[in-house]
């Protein structure tokens, strides 16, 4: 498993509150320069367009489906399996003659929407979450987070497998699992960022003003979390899609016959002794290009909305 | 449980009750032996027990079987070979059996084997204190009583089983069974030691406690890596074991066991699917593939709960018809299965296996009949069949069901969803009728083809999709009796090949790499697999 | 957890009503959830007993436990000292020779490593190692003797190595532009002096942040090192357990894994105390 640089967060998030507010049309101004001036993450974000330009392109260049079975290759993958433009297998085919530029395009879909929809329910949960322990503080916070600290205790890779066997194996419970885990940290982070930014001026302000707590949370404090919500949430993306790719490992992941960098990845490794390595190697490319191109971006996203250096 | 009752009614009709005595490694003269006599073989997951009472699986029965001995044993062929018992009689019109025991019979802390011994297993089995899960084993033996001491209603030591003197073992049945000696060969069967039981109670079986009968003491256990049995000196036949040491290896992942096979780390493995032709090619003397006793099938859900499709016998058929076997077992598998056309193998002793009439056509043929029927019973691109094909959790079921849903739908227009489920869960399902279509597996209890064919009647216990047709039953129900049932073996298949309640696709075979050593003494000819390792020796 | 479909007493053979009932008698299935529970935890809290395992008969979830257990923190503790001590030694020479071939070597090294799932791993080492040079044995525990840890060592540290080692760096990074280091270089010390006497100790504070939870991940992400190595740890008895429906195990696993982190964290919590003089709790 990875990390994320929490520190770095935690440090941003301070220097974040500490900018003054007023000025924070210029703050994601002076961020989108910043961004583009980032070579690491420019080049990320091309190479993270481009995977998710072929993986719905994919279906226009070739004629093969994700689950369509080339019969006149099964039986015979290791000769005539392989990568080919004449056979127009251009990554070749898996154990059962399926195209594999399909598959990986699809793939690539699926491992994509984990990362995005679990980094999303992690943000919307721990946002809110985190935004009301910190705003209301006293024994509602401590209550709320200790409840984050038993969570946390919880093995969550264990959890997340108990999940999946008892309630069945499906992509809605995948999503539940790694919801249910994933906003933790999120929570902790924006907590303390609330803290410090309900004791600004202006929340007292809207506070004379008559505006009831929600109003408060939602117009006033959240939009202040922003940046570092987003800086998180990029970090998150590329942890879920290697999630779900050891539980795929496991079998548990997505159903035949869909798939997912992880289902493939996990597939070609139990063929590596029979001379198949493109059935590893080229899900596997895409896979590490995939998450380095996240790391980058999220740490160019860090680097230029930190307006510490201002 | 029906199945089980049935077992071996024509096995055993006419064999011998009094055998000469027979050696037990049969080392052919001149042969050379390795001095290295070992053996390492892999088992894909942990055993349960190896508690003769309370083994439920195979592995653990093939450990049981060479940790324990029974009253009789299985020669290379299946043949029943006297083992604790030397000889045996039937009286009473089969309701009475008389084992005569070797007096020679020793535990491995030098205790006689006595008729005693077998009392206290079989009761112990049959205690609901034991709770085992074969306590039915005794009820289907017929013994008396058995029934009653599972329900709790009577003393285990009512049991239908005496032994008059040490050497003597009597045992009373309620029903005349004819196979019944053959039926000692199971685990649940073999002796157990009281006295070391009563002394350390659930922890009996460790390395440390266990006292054993079999040619094999258990020496190192470690859960979900190992375990080792080394030759037990006090066998009474220990002169003629030639392996020394047998281990068992848990790897759970088959290519990781392959890569150990490959790097000699082990004697026996599995092959996984579709890789036999490479291997056979590279290891010409170490990959084999013999035929088993087991069938591999789709069965219908044709009961209420079963989609209205299914009821319609043009569906099944189409839907069996369009299912090309050849690529299954050709292309998929390769490991040298059988296409199959009917439900039980061919190579089932005393089965004449009918020309079907679907298996005589060529798949092209198949396929246009196929479209043709379906067409008939009123489905097409508007109106699409759609159903859930379930499996259980399994690589190689993945990949069958996955083929065969790409063969409908390209062929048929038929939209299959894959559906998989966990061992345990899927048992349950397919046991309440919640699904469409299911796989099944079937080995063979024993080598006669009822063994299969009841599944398909009405009352059997494991008739999944509950089909049900009152010839076939009456067919069956005869040929408990008749003379030469196999006529009516013949005419059920060709009812199923008619009405097709469950689409055969292939006949099992045993695919496994074995060491050049050990591979010329492996039973291959046993259908049930039931393997001894004091039968094995490993050549140079 | 009941809820879920499929008993720990489902089988091929379809056990008999009367013997089904004897088996759930046995293990106290009759009672009502409520009766289970509270024996349950009754023999939790008395006795320190988690209960027979459904599955392995003559076993109970503590012999599974006392079985599993030091496998698993054999080799947890041996990749736990690896992943520490080369990542944070890769991590301070990377950060020494900030922007040198070596530091980018290093980065890019690290981020490979993060991002290739020791699921890929483990079977070309053993491809390598036992299949090609038959230096190592390909699986299996053995008692733990050193050639059976190697691989298993590898494949489960390379990953948090790495993670550390980019921690490491950028602290280490940090610590060096402070003002503090630059007035301790001004004195003229020399840079070996200033690495280990000055930097090192706020330079490790992130990386021990991370140790607590890394090393509980460690142990119950060790399910692909028990699959493919065969080690027999708990990983793997926990996902055949759930799989098995073996109630038991599953509760008293999750149990010791909670228990573990709350103990790691707890001992993280101190370590920092005593590395930070500025927290006192």
């Amino acid at each position: 498993m990875m990390v994320i640089g929490s520190k770095k967060i935690t440090q941003m998030a301070q220097n974040m509150a500490n900018y003054e507010q007023g000025k924070s049309h210029s703050l994601w101004v002076d961020a989108r320069r910043r961004f583009f001036k980032n070579k690491a993450a420019l080049i990320s974000l091309i190479v993270l367009t481009l995977i998710v330009i072929f993986s719905f392109g994919a279906p226009y260049v070739t004629p093969w489906s994700n689950e369509e079975i080339d019969w006149s290759i099964l039986g015979s993958i290791n000769e005539k399996g392989m990568p080919s433009i004449a056979s127009k297998h251009y990554f070749g085919t898996d154990d059962l003659g399926r195209d594999l530029f399909a598959r990986v395009a699809q793939g690539t879909q699926i491992s994509l929407m984990v990362g995005f929809v679990g980094a999303f329910i992690a943000v919307i949960v721990g946002t809110l979450y985190g935004a009301v322990a910190g705003y209301f503080g006293g024994r509602i916070d401590s209550v709320m987070m200790r409840i984050v600290d038993i969570l946390m205790s919880i093995p969550y890779m264990f959890v997340l497998i108990l999940l999946l066997v008892v309630f069945g194996r499906s992509i809605i419970m995948l999503f539940v699992g790694l919801g249910l885990i994933s906003w933790l940290d999120m929570s902790r982070i924006v907590r303390g960022q609330t803290m410090v930014i309900k004791n600004k001026e202006f929340i007292e302000a809207a506070i004379a003003g008559g505006s009831n707590h929600l109003t408060i949370i939602t117009r006033h404090i959240i939009p202040n979390l922003l940046g570092i919500v987003i800086v998180y949430a990029s970090l998150l993306v590329p942890l879920m899609i290697l999630t779900e790719s050891f539980i795929s490992f496991l079998g548990l992941g997505v159903q035949e016959p869909n798939t997912s960098w992880g289902a493939l990845i996990s597939d070609g490794a139990k063929t590596v002794l029979y001379e198949r390595l493109w059935q590893l190697f080229i899900p596997l490319a895409f896979f590490v290009a995939g998450l380095f191109s996240f790391f980058f971006i999220g740490d160019g996203l860090r680097d230029a909305l930190d307006p510490k250096d201002r | 449980m029906k199945s089980i009752t049935k077992i071996l009614t024509a096995v055993l009709i006419g064999s011998t009750f009094l055998v000469a005595p027979v050696l037990a490694a049969k080392v052919p003269a001149g042969t050379n032996l390795t001095a290295d006599q070992t053996f390492t073989y892999r088992v894909g997951d942990e055993h349960s027990s190896v508690d003769p009472q309370i083994v439920e699986d195979v592995s653990g029965s093939e450990l049981v079987r060479d940790l324990f001995e029974g009253l009789l044993n299985q020669d290379a062929l299946g043949n029943l070979i006297p083992g604790v018992a030397e000889s045996w009689e039937a009286s009473n019109g089969n309701q009475t059996y008389t084992f005569k025991l070797r007096k020679d019979a020793k535990w491995s802390n030098g205790d006689a084997v006595t008729a005693n011994d077998f009392v206290y297993a079989w009761q112990r089995l049959a205690d609901p204190e034991t709770a085992s899960a074969y306590a039915w084993y005794m009820e289907i033996m017929s013994l008396e009583n058995a029934k009653a001491i599972i329900a709790g209603e009577k003393e285990p030591s009512e049991l239908g089983v005496s032994a008059p003197d040490d050497y003597t073992l009597v045992v009373n049945l309620t029903a005349p069974l004819p196979y019944f000696a053959a039926m000692t060969t199971h685990a649940s069967t073999f002796p157990s030691p009281q006295k070391v039981i009563e002394e350390f109670g659930n922890e009996w079986t460790r390395p440390e406690n266990i006292v054993s009968n079999g040619a094999y003491v258990l020496t190192e256990h470690v859960p979900n890596e190992r375990s080792v049995r080394e030759r037990n000196t006090m066998y009474w036949n220990d002169a003629e074991t030639v392996i020394n040491k047998v281990t068992a290896l848990v790897i759970n992942e088959e290519s990781t066991a392959l890569t150990r096979y490959l790097a000699g780390e082990l004697d026996r493995t599995e092959i996984p699917a579709g890789e036999y032709p490479r291997l056979k090619k590279e290891y010409p003397d170490q990959a084999i593939s013999f035929p088993r006793l087991c069938s591999y099938y789709y069965s219908f859900n044709v009961s209420d709960s079963g989609p209205e499709a299914f009821k319609d016998e043009r569906v099944r058929q189409a839907l069996s018809y369009a299912l090309d076997r050849n690529v299954v077992t050709e292309q998929v598998l390769k490991g040298g299965q059988f296409p199959a056309f009917t439900f039980t193998p061919g190579t089932t002793a005393n089965f004449d296996a009918p020309d079907v009439a679907f298996g005589q056509i060529t798949q092209a043929e198949r396929d246009a009949k196929a479209k043709e029927l379906m067409v008939e019973a009123g489905y097409g691109a508007d109106n699409p069949l759609k159903f859930e094909l379930l499996y259980n959790t399994n690589e190689d079921h993945k990949k069958v069901a996955t083929v065969a849903a790409q063969m409908w739908k390209q062929k048929l227009g038929i939209e299959a969803t894959l559906v998989n489920q966990e061992w345990k869960v899927f048992l349950e399902v397919r046991g309440k009728q919640d699904f469409d279509l299911a796989r099944g597996g079937w080995c063979g209890d024993y080598n006669e083809a009822s063994t299969f064919l009841d599944l398909m009647t009405t009352p059997s216990g494991y008739n999944d999709g509950k089909y049900s047709n009152a010839e076939l039953d009456k067919l069956m129900t005869d040929a408990k009796t008749a003379d030469d049932p196999s006529a009516n073996y013949t005419r059920v298949e060709e009812i199923m090949a008619e009405e097709m309640p469950i689409i055969p696709v292939y006949h099992y075979t045993g695919v496994y790499m074995m060491s050049e050593g050990i591979i010329g003494s492996w039973p291959v000819k046993n259908v049930e697999q039931n393997w001894y390792s004091r039968d094995l020796y490993k050549v140079e | 957890m009941h809820s879920a479909p499929g008993g720990p007493f489902t089988s091929e053979r379809k056990l008999p009503e009367q013997v089904l009932a004897n088996i759930e008698a046995k293990y106290g299935l009759d009672q009502p959830y409520y009766k289970q529970l509270t024996n349950y935890v009754v023999g939790i809290v008395t006795k320190g007993d988690f209960g027979p395992s459904f599955r392995y008969k003559d076993r109970s979830v503590n012999d599974v436990i006392a079985q599993g257990f030091p496998v698993t923190l054999k080799y947890g503790i041996w990749s736990f000292i690896v992943a520490v001590s080369v990542g944070v030694s890769l991590g301070i020479v990377a950060a020494i020779n900030h922007n040198s071939v070596f530091d980018y070597l290093a980065v890019g090294f690290t981020i490979g490593a993060q991002v290739l799932p020791n699921f890929v791993m483990a079977p070309i080492l053993v491809i390598i190692f036992t299949l090609w040079l038959g230096w190592l044995p390909g699986g299996g525990w053995n008692g733990g003797q050193w050639q059976y840890l190697i691989m298993p060592v590898i494949a489960l540290s390379t990953s948090y190595m790495a993670s550390i080692a980019r921690i490491m760096r950028s602290s280490m990074l940090e610590v060096l532009n402070s003002n503090f280091i630059r007035t301790a270089k001004a004195k003229g010390l020399s840079n070996r002096q200033i690495i280990f006497k000055h930097a090192l100790k706020p330079a490790l504070l992130p990386v021990i942040s991370y140790l607590g939870p890394t090393f509980v991940l460690m142990i119950t992400g060790s399910v692909v090192i028990d699959i493919y190595f065969s080690t027999g740890g708990i990983g793997r008895e926990f996902v055949n357990a759930a799989l098995n429906r073996d109630y038991s195990v599953i509760m008293g696993i999750t149990i010791l894994m909670g228990i573990l982190t709350i103990t790691f964290n707890m001992v993280v919590d101190i370590l920092y105390a005593w590395i930070d003089p500025k927290i006192r709790y």
